[in-house]
């Protein structure tokens, strides 16, 4: 009896299916050819088009995930307002990839799994961008990071990949320089938290600075997460240096901003990078913070990155670049893939919308001449973004141009 | 374990002994050789080494309170209370919470809040409150992760109290957010700030919250020393630790000695918690960890189960952490390699650590 009711079932589950497939959409060429979802992604109406993005949203690294994908939002809420695309919403799926570079393999795998999302404004963090590329590059998914800045994650084998923050090699150099040329250091030590970012950076700051003739007088890695380097700082007292360059992120940063003096480092510049940018630092290093230099990729001031600042704080409470300083980076990388997504999608005759994966690939990889907060973006080999960062000096509790 | 490595040892050729004092002689040889290269290349002035010296031995005091923890505890149940890490870390919020309700309050007479106007109460306010949440977690944690387990292998208590430890990490976490923060110290006891001693022409800092942390870390030690070796009360303590049994014929209520330990490793584990607050400033959910581990190498060096091995053996694991590096001319980074190094070694070598635990029969 089971077998002929399976045959039945069998047959009229076919049936179902090829009437689905022969009565139903007139969709675009590339989309009809290969109604496959990992070519050409299929948005039935009453669901969204979805950008993903992955971050640390908790942990000792949350500020920046929480901050980048806050003002994500908002760029799909603008969208939105704006009508979407052929009247589908927008949606930002945001999940925790920790930082590491096993949950940004994860985050990863989950985003390809879902059929309706058709692009990454992501990672943040190197080492977890590096761990997802491989995987979206698989289901050609194409990037736009707001905030990986190792050097080598453009190029090689890939060409899902995409950034907008000025590479780290780049913010390196001009660091070198500035401590060379501008504050006229002769004598510096490096300091770096082991990981590709802070580690990556410091080596290109070393490598600058004596390029230029200057002095590196101590290389020291410290222990992430740890709340003393009073012993690793008396070291490098000993070499006697005018300054230090840290890089690394704000939690470690603080730390030694604060352990500097009883290390027989008192008056020696601390220097560091983009990564302790931002009101976090001040708030931990307390009076500690007066004088140390960080890097900024925040936006020259305009009057419409004066109406998302002013948008910004109404919403969120704190002004951009507060919390992390890639806030207006958050918003350029969704609302340049939004723009891309447009260009691209179509709405079927069958009212599904319908957004071919290689073409938003290449429209992506080839954007030219995006007017974002952070300025004009126009990839070339998956860098959006060639200018350099601004060097920033805590004076009274608050970032500001030396 | 220590009678069993003595019998073997008593056999008619002791190769084990052989070999123990040829590696113990070459290790020693290395290190003096290392030591006079570093001191010798004149890297570093008498300055330098007296910052490591004591930047080491406040280190080293803090992990001697919580070392204490792990070794009460073991001295009476046999157990490594893992969770003792985060036993300090509550300890450590409850003394921020203190501080910042104080900063709030407004002092019409001076003008200035109530924490830089009444600085001494302040201080001490932090401490009692520290001691006294930690006191309650470690009250609760042996009622609800440990008693139950009384009488089970050895081996299951330790996996509830890694349970434990993970539990209350991440309670803190949901509870207090993931984010760090600084402890605001009265206005006398700022970090970095203290007295200037001229040493080599340069000047050495000696702050005034590391002097606080070593003093009181002294202090809470001898005072708890003399609890447990002079008073009634410790009496009975030992009497348990001892002999359960015994005790308990002797009239000894054996449950309330057990939690009474638990809350007396509690009060050192939050003044420990406090110190590290005041003196490195910045604190989160994952702070009690790592010194937990550090603390725990300490007990172990010093001899678990015995207290005044405790305290040597935080000194010295805060002395060699700081120093260790620069003399033996290697990455600093690998500080806490050296650390484990040194309980492995002992673990090896000395199993009943530097001092010696007092072994009951029970024990062995």
């Amino acid at each position: 009896m089971s077998k002929r009711y399976l045959f039945f079932s069998i047959l009229v589950a076919v049936s179902l299916i090829l009437a689905a497939c022969g009565g139903g959409a007139k969709a675009p060429d590339v989309c009809a050819e290969n109604p496959d979802e990992t070519v050409c992604a299929v948005i039935e109406p009453g669901k969204t088009v979805k950008i993903g993005y992955g971050g640390p949203m908790a942990g000792d690294y949350s500020a920046f995930g929480i901050d980048i994908s806050n003002a994500g939002l908002l760029a799909v809420e603008d969208a939105n307002k704006a009508g979407g695309v052929e009247g589908f919403d927008f949606e930002l799926l945001v999940e925790d990839t920790q930082g590491s570079g096993e949950g940004g393999a994860s985050v990863a795998n989950l985003f390809v799994s879902d059929p309706d999302v058709v692009a990454i404004a992501g990672l943040t963090f190197s080492g977890a961008t590096a761990a997802a590329i491989p995987i979206f590059n698989a289901a050609r998914l194409p990037m736009l990071s707001p905030s990986a800045t190792r050097a080598d994650l453009t190029g090689g084998d890939q060409d899902v990949f995409n950034r907008i923050p000025f590479t780290d090699d780049i913010q390196g150099q001009f660091a070198a320089e500035y401590l060379f040329n501008v504050l006229g250091v002769k004598k510096l030590a490096v300091m770096h938290d082991g990981d590709a970012y802070g580690k990556g950076v410091a080596e290109k700051v070393q490598e600058v600075f004596t390029s230029l003739g200057g002095d590196v007088v101590a290389v020291e890695a410290v222990t992430p997460g740890e709340t003393d380097y009073s012993a690793v700082l008396t070291d490098i007292g000993a070499a006697k240096p005018e300054a230090i360059y840290y890089g690394g992120y704000y939690p470690e940063a603080a730390v030694i901003a604060k352990d500097m003096p009883v290390a027989g480092l008192e008056g020696v510049i601390l220097f560091s990078d983009d990564g302790t940018f931002g009101d976090t630092f001040i708030e931990l290093a307390g009076e500690n913070a007066e004088g140390v230099y960080a890097a900024s990729g925040a936006p020259v001031s305009s009057p419409r990155v004066e109406e998302f600042n002013t948008y910004f704080e109404s919403v969120y409470g704190d002004p951009p670049g507060a919390v992390s300083t890639f806030t207006w980076h958050g918003y350029d990388v969704t609302d340049a893939l939004i723009q891309a997504i447009k260009s691209v999608a179509i709405l079927g005759e069958d009212g599904n919308l319908y957004i071919p994966r290689e073409a938003l690939v290449q429209a992506v990889d080839n954007m030219e001449g995006y007017e974002g907060l952070t300025g004009m973006l126009s990839c070339n080999a998956g860098e959006c973004n060639a200018s350099g960062p601004s060097f920033l000096v805590v004076k009274d509790g608050a970032w500001v141009l030396p | 374990m220590s009678k069993t490595l003595s019998q073997n040892t008593a056999g008619p050729i002791n190769t084990f002994l052989i070999v123990q004092v040829i590696i113990s002689i070459l290790f020693i040889a290395f290190l003096t050789w290392r030591l006079y290269t570093v001191i010798d290349s004149g890297a570093y002035g008498p300055d330098t080494w007296l910052r490591f010296a004591i930047s080491g031995l406040i280190i080293g005091s803090v992990y001697s309170v919580i070392a204490i923890g792990y070794t009460l505890v073991y001295g009476i149940l046999f157990m490594i209370n893992f969770a003792h890490g985060e036993v300090m870390m509550l300890g450590a919020f409850a003394g921020y919470f203190v501080f910042e309700a104080l900063k709030s309050i407004p002092v019409e007479a001076t003008g200035l809040s109530f924490l830089d106007s009444y600085q001494i109460v302040s201080v001490i306010l932090a401490f009692l409150a520290g001691m006294f949440i930690s006191a309650v977690v470690g009250y609760f944690l042996e009622r609800i992760a440990y008693r139950p387990l009384r009488g089970a292998p050895r081996l299951i208590p330790l996996i509830s109290a890694i349970g434990a430890s993970i539990f209350l990490q991440n309670a803190a976490q949901v509870t207090f957010g993931p984010k760090r923060r600084t402890y605001i110290n009265p206005a006398s006891l700022q970090r970095s700030v203290g007295w200037r001693i001229p040493v080599a022409g340069e000047e050495v800092i000696l702050t005034y919250t590391g002097v606080l942390t070593f003093v009181l870390s002294i202090l809470l030690m001898v005072t708890l020393y003399i609890l447990v070796m002079r008073t009634r009360y410790g009496r009975s303590m030992r009497a348990v630790a001892e002999d359960k049994q015994t005790a308990a014929l002797m009239g000894i209520n054996v449950d309330r000695v057990i939690s009474n330990t638990f809350v007396i490793s509690g009060v050192m584990g939050g003044a420990a918690g406090v110190m590290w607050g005041i003196h490195n400033g910045i604190i989160y959910h994952y702070v009690g960890f790592i010194p937990g581990l550090k603390a725990f190498t300490a007990a172990v060096l010093g001899g678990i189960g015995n207290i005044p091995g405790a305290m040597i053996g935080g000194m010295i694991l805060g002395v060699v952490e700081s120093l260790g590096p620069a003399a033996l001319g290697i990455d600093f980074q690998l500080k806490d390699v050296i650390a484990f190094s040194i309980l492995v070694l002992v673990l090896i070598f000395r199993p009943s650590g530097i001092i010696g635990e007092v072994l009951s029969e029970e024990k062995v």
